[in-house]
């Protein structure tokens, strides 16, 4: 057995993905060390940290997981030498990534040579044309100007989609459809793309109209072997934030998933990959499949694919860094079952999914043999505006789709969140919806197939407009003045009634 | 009884004749424009069977002169008496839309006073329920002496029974004032009008078009002029929120306000209250959540909701006895004074003051609204309104200082040396002559403008500013507030103050009145 | 001229989308079903805080928001916007709302000069009165813009980073 080199962690995150990250190192008898901030100083991420560090004194609005040379200091001043970034904030900084070794700390995860090309989309995009893995028709590097966009739009045919070079989350996107459109669309993409990722660089592709999103998990060691661990669906998002993942998906069979799963290899060794990575395409139609982007991190739904595979990936995340060999090949890897995960968010549905933030009064997540819940959260924490509107990520198992659904909608009934408005009432529709039960939805099922985004039975209004009414009626029919002692108003001290009256 | 005897002849046809002139033909008219008859409205507000009539029978005056007509009816258009509201003894009277437009005559004047003074005598709340288009035109100066008469006995009342006006229709011209010199005035949505000059009027001289409703409506009155106190959707609400309201109020300035019998469902510790300010010092909140979570369950009834929405005010209970809440919202404008909330508090602690409700002020005041227009305005005026009703009070007096108390503003709102009996301090609470970021660019100027850094300097500065000045210890540790407190035993803390102040007397100096700067 | 008659019988619940649900006074613990009577509970304790227990199943209930006879509540993470109305008070909002035909509207405009921090609604929401509708910092404080009105929101021309002076239109309100 390999020695552990890694002896302590600095998890340079929080929430959910902070408390996951502990609970394997506490498995594999690894301290860590958790950041307390200002914003949150009582999260349950602390709780299960050998080592905390306050940093509470901090004030900056620049949140400490974004701080780079902070982060490092800490990692020094706490004795940590690894640091597991967890998604998110710093996760794809190749910088950091590099400041972590240069400071002879262990950086959990790939390198910074690799997080930089898989960032820069057009770098990512050329690997991928030299590795022979389709891609959607685009320009070849970055254009400057919309002229240079139309021609190549004319080219490939509209429509078309301006990404940002250095994008993600949907930001510095806008679909093109109609050369007249292009000048707008090209400066308004642009203009967002500067201001997000600080950089203007565009590039155009051919739009693929309402594909699949479909995602496969890698893993890659430091001696060059690289292997995937099948698919996630991720079609269930909205304004490309993902609200629901399933592994595997629908649309797959043997012969694709085993296509896919090698480009997506070849595309990571072409990098030289280590760590865990997901490997993005788009599948249209008629199971043609493009290469999207890859995420040179842990992804947030990286628990479907260790429900279906039976894998620890934050395990394998800790033993890749610490310079171990890979103790399986493609051909150990069997999927088994069907994954369904469910981001409850403290988002209110009825007003377009808008984040809610504010403090959970109780929480109560069921439990069973099919049912995981990663959460950061617990009764009294409080869901703060400046990080993401997670609650808790709900995961079902079942043997197959139809199992895991069914397994999915009763686990959503026993769900208990009280404080603020969630994504439950959404989830609970999804369920329920035949386009999602049949497997045939796209990335464009939230706003083309959904007449309503919520759901309620038949008889939950009523019970609703029964508490209002029964509120009125407690309030102004039979309410405490009827009860109210007039007589014991004129009843005072002889002293004081005295003075009043002898007062005019 | 058998009522077929001789005697009773002409008392069976005079009841017949009014039966008829209340007829289903009559409400159905009233009904028609979505508003309830005299009859029904009386009938909503006092307890079943209680509200006795008087000088039903009368009839108009004789006209003089033949000019227009009028309408021989009994009762003259307004409906006057007494009843029981929630058991107790109120004094009432309701125009009568249907009968000559309600318009006001001498006898319906004369009635209106006489239940006036029968209130005043009895020393009983009366409510004015008003829906009327004004001074009779065909009884000329006998209907606007009338007027006279029954303003005299609103200001001869004032500060000693609690009157209130409902405005369930039309109030014009120097109708409004009789509303206007009441403590409170309900108004109807989309029913009910108030204007000294009506739209016609207004395009006449002004040339300008505007509607009944946008010239004088609830909403106009809610928000803009602050005439309306509390405005509801529709007449049954009005009279529902009337009755709780009255709940509230004292028969008159004697007696203690009515007792309520606490459920118990306020901790008399409660945690809740320390999560409330946000830790960010230039974070909004609703100061009515801090409330809410202080007075006894569900009794916050405020009043002027819509109007100088930067402070609070309202009646509410603790231990079922009635107290008044004067509170700075954070929410709105950040809490300032202006011209609008300084005359709201002000005439809320006057009311308050007269009926012997204690009044408990929140603060967290980052100053007076600066600016041109409110300096023209006079804000200075205004804001003494302010300063003068909190010193003049008499009643129970206890401020907790949530958290800015800043400059001026923290002296008007009831500070000790203004007489505030008790005053307490959350720890978050900031209490100087400024804000810190004012304090430091006035005093560290010159280092400022020469420091290299003059950001992460001015960030120093203000945090000593905190620590040293802007904080509740040393005006706790200099006597000039009493304690600073837990926020989780508020409630309790205030509870036993009200207790320790439950028989204060204030001797003032004997005078004919202050003169305040109206 | 019975007092009796006057007595409210009946109240309805009026949802946002003009669904009524009526129910007689006193008002009963049970809600019919067809022919069956369920029983309705309102219960409230530590671990589950305040809940509806209907057919032997608890449903999270919160009271959002009341203001005179509106209530905004909400039920099994959803909420719902009741006005209750009697039945006087019904027939007033009919003959109100075939009067009045005309639609207004209410402009909010900026209070004093300051930035723009945020705006809270988009064209199209439905909003309450005492909702926010813009994050104005003034004072160094940050200030909600509150609606006045009950409405809908037709146009949005504040914009968030964006300094605004005295009177500048933050949104327009359909009431």
């Amino acid at each position: 057995m390999n020695l552990m080199k890694i002896k302590r962690i600095l998890i340079a995150n929080r929430g959910e993905i902070a408390v996951r990250i502990m609970k394997t190192a506490h498995l594999m008898k690894i301290e860590t060390v958790a950041v307390r901030t200002v914003v949150e100083p009582n999260a349950m991420y602390l709780a299960t940290a050998d080592v905390i560090f306050d940093n509470t004194e901090d004030i900056s609005e620049i949140p400490v997981f974004l701080n780079i040379e902070k982060l490092i200091a800490i990692a020094l001043e706490t004795n940590a030498n690894a640091i597991h970034p967890g998604y998110g904030f710093l996760a794809e900084n190749a910088y950091f990534a590099q400041k972590c070794i240069d400071n002879s700390l262990i950086f959990i995860g790939p390198s910074p040579d690799a997080i930089y090309k898989m960032g820069n989309k057009t770098i990512a995009r050329k690997i991928a044309l030299a590795s022979g893995i389709p891609m959607a028709m685009g320009s070849e590097g970055n254009i400057t100007n919309e002229e240079e966009a139309v021609v190549i739009a004319e080219k490939i045919g509209y429509p078309v989609i301006i990404k940002a070079a250095s994008g993600g989350g949907g930001r510095g996107m806008r679909i093109v459809r109609k050369s007249d459109e292009m000048e707008k669309m090209f400066i308004i993409a642009s203009k967002e793309a500067e201001k997000a990722f600080n950089d203007p660089s565009v590039f155009v592709e051919k739009y693929i109209e309402n594909p699949k999103h479909i995602e496969f998990q890698i893993l890659g060691d430091t001696k060059g072997n690289v292997i995937h661990l099948g698919e996630r669906e991720c079609s269930i998002q909205r304004k490309h934030q993902k609200l629901l993942e399933e592994a595997p998906s629908s649309a797959l069979d043997e012969k694709l998933r085993k296509k896919m799963g090698d480009m997506a290899v070849q595309i990571a060794k072409a990098v030289d990959y280590h760590s865990a990575g997901t490997v993005e395409f788009l599948l249209d139609n008629d199971k043609n499949f493009y290469f999207m982007e890859m995420n040179t991190r842990i992804q947030v739904e990286h628990p479907v694919t260790e429900v279906i595979t039976g894998l620890d990936l934050i395990e394998q995340q800790i033993r890749i860094a610490n310079g171990e060999e890979l103790r399986f090949k493609q051909s150990d890897i069997k999927l088994k079952g069907w994954a369904i995960e469910c981001r409850i968010n403290a988002e209110d549905v009825q007003a377009g999914f808008a984040p809610d933030p504010g403090k959970i009064e109780s929480l109560n997540m069921p439990t069973g043999p099919y049912i995981r819940v990663d959460t950061g959260v617990q009764a009294g924490s409080s869901i703060v505006a400046s990080y993401d509107s997670m609650i808790a990520k709900l995961i079902v198992r079942g043997k197959d789709r139809k199992e895991a659904i069914k397994n999915c909608k009763m686990a959503l009934d026993k769900v208990w969140i009280k404080g603020t408005k969630t994504t439950l009432p959404f989830f609970r529709m999804l369920v329920r919806h035949q386009k999602f039960q049949d497997g045939t939805f796209t990335t464009s099922f939230i706003e083309k197939d959904l007449e309503k985004y919520y759901f309620n039975s038949e008889y939950e209004e009523m019970l609703a407009a029964w508490l209002a009414t029964k509120l009125f009626v407690e309030e102004n029919l039979n309410d405490n003045s009827i009860n109210v002692n007039f007589e014991h108003g004129k009843v005072m001290s002889p002293w004081l009634l005295n003075k009043r009256i002898n007062q005019f | 009884m058998d009522l077929s005897g001789k005697y009773y002849k002409a008392f069976n046809d005079r009841q017949s004749a009014i039966e008829k002139q209340y007829s289903p033909k009559q409400a159905e008219k009233q009904h028609s424009k979505g508003k309830l008859t005299a009859h029904e409205r009386i009938n909503l507000l006092f307890d079943n069977s209680t509200f006795e009539e008087i000088d039903a029978f009368v009839t108009p005056a004789d006209q003089p002169v033949e000019f227009g007509k009028v309408e021989r009816s009994y009762g003259d258009g307004v409906i006057v008496g007494h009843g029981k509201v929630n058991g107790r003894l109120v004094f009432a009277y309701a125009q009568d839309f249907t009968i000559m437009g309600g318009s006001l005559g001498i006898v319906h004047a004369k009635k209106i006073a006489k239940i006036q003074e029968m209130a005043l005598k009895m020393g009983s709340p009366i409510i004015a329920l008003i829906d009327s288009g004004g001074a009779r035109i065909q009884e000329g100066v006998a209907s606007l002496s009338g007027y006279a008469a029954i303003f005299q006995n609103i200001i001869h009342s004032s500060g000693i029974i609690p009157q209130i006006s409902v405005i369930m229709g039309p109030a014009a011209g120097g109708a409004v004032y009789s509303p206007a010199l009441t403590d409170f005035v309900f108004m109807v949505n989309h029913t009910s009008y108030m204007f000294v000059t009506g739209p016609n009027v207004v395009k006449e001289v002004l040339n300008e078009d505007v509607s009944f409703e946008g010239l004088g409506g609830a909403e106009v009155h809610a928000r803009k002029s602050g005439v309306a106190h509390m405005i509801y959707d529709d007449e049954e609400n009005t009279i529902l929120a009337l009755k709780k309201f009255l709940s509230y109020l004292p028969s008159n300035n004697v007696e203690n306000p009515p007792v309520v019998a606490d459920d118990g469902s306020i901790n008399e510790i409660n945690e809740k209250l320390r999560d409330i300010i946000p830790e960010d010092p230039n974070k909004a909140y609703d100061v009515k959540d801090v409330i809410t979570q202080i007075v006894d369950r569900n009794s916050l009834f405020e009043t002027s909701e819509l109007f100088g929405g930067s402070l609070v005010t309202g009646f509410a209970r603790l231990n079922g006895k009635t107290i008044g809440v004067v509170a700075n919202q954070p929410k709105v404008l950040a809490g300032v004074l202006d011209i609008d909330s300084s005359t709201k508090g002000a005439r809320f602690i006057r009311f308050c003051d007269a009926f012997n409700i204690p009044v408990i002020t929140f603060e967290d005041v980052p100053g007076f609204l600066p600016g041109v227009d409110q300096e023209h305005a006079g804000i200075i005026r205004h804001g003494a309104k302010l300063l003068f009703a909190y010193s003049e009070a008499t009643v129970p007096k206890i401020t907790i200082i949530l958290r800015k108390a800043y400059g001026g503003a923290f002296i008007v709102m009831n500070s000790k040396n203004l007489g505030g009996d008790f005053s307490f301090a959350w720890p978050s609470a900031e209490i100087a002559v400024m804000g810190p970021d004012g304090a430091v660019a006035i005093l560290y100027r010159k280092e400022l403008a020469e420091s290299k850094n003059p950001v992460d300097l001015k960030k120093e500065l203000v945090k000593k500013y905190r620590d040293k000045i802007a904080n509740p210890f040393i005006a706790d540790e200099s006597g000039y507030i009493d304690e600073v407190i837990d926020p989780a035993v508020t409630r309790k803390k205030i509870l036993s103050a009200l207790n320790a102040l439950n028989n204060k007397w204030v001797k003032v100096p004997a005078r004919k009145h202050g003169n305040m700067p109206l | 001229m019975g007092n009796e008659k006057l007595q409210i019988k009946k109240l309805y619940a009026l949802s946002s989308e003009n669904r009524k649900y009526s129910f007689s006074l006193p008002l009963k613990h049970t809600i019919r079903i067809g022919k069956r009577e369920y029983e309705v509970k309102l219960k409230a304790d530590e671990k589950y805080g305040t809940y509806i227990l209907w057919k032997n199943r608890k449903y999270p209930v919160e009271i959002v928001r009341s203001s005179q006879n509106k209530y905004e509540i909400l039920f099994n993470d959803i909420s719902y916007t009741f006005t209750i109305e009697t039945p006087f008070s019904l027939q007033r909002m009919k003959v109100l709302n075939s009067t009045r035909g005309k639609i207004e509207k209410e402009i909010i405009k900026a209070p004093m000069p300051g930035k723009i921090i945020d705006v809270l609604v988009r064209e199209g929401s439905v909003v309450l009165r005492g909702e926010p509708l813009v994050i104005l910092e003034a004072m160094k404080m940050q200030n909600e813009i509150i609606s006045p009105v009950h409405g809908t929101i037709v146009k949005v021309l504040a914009k968030p980073n964006t300094n605004v002076m005295k009177d500048d239109l933050l949104v327009e309100i359909k009431l």
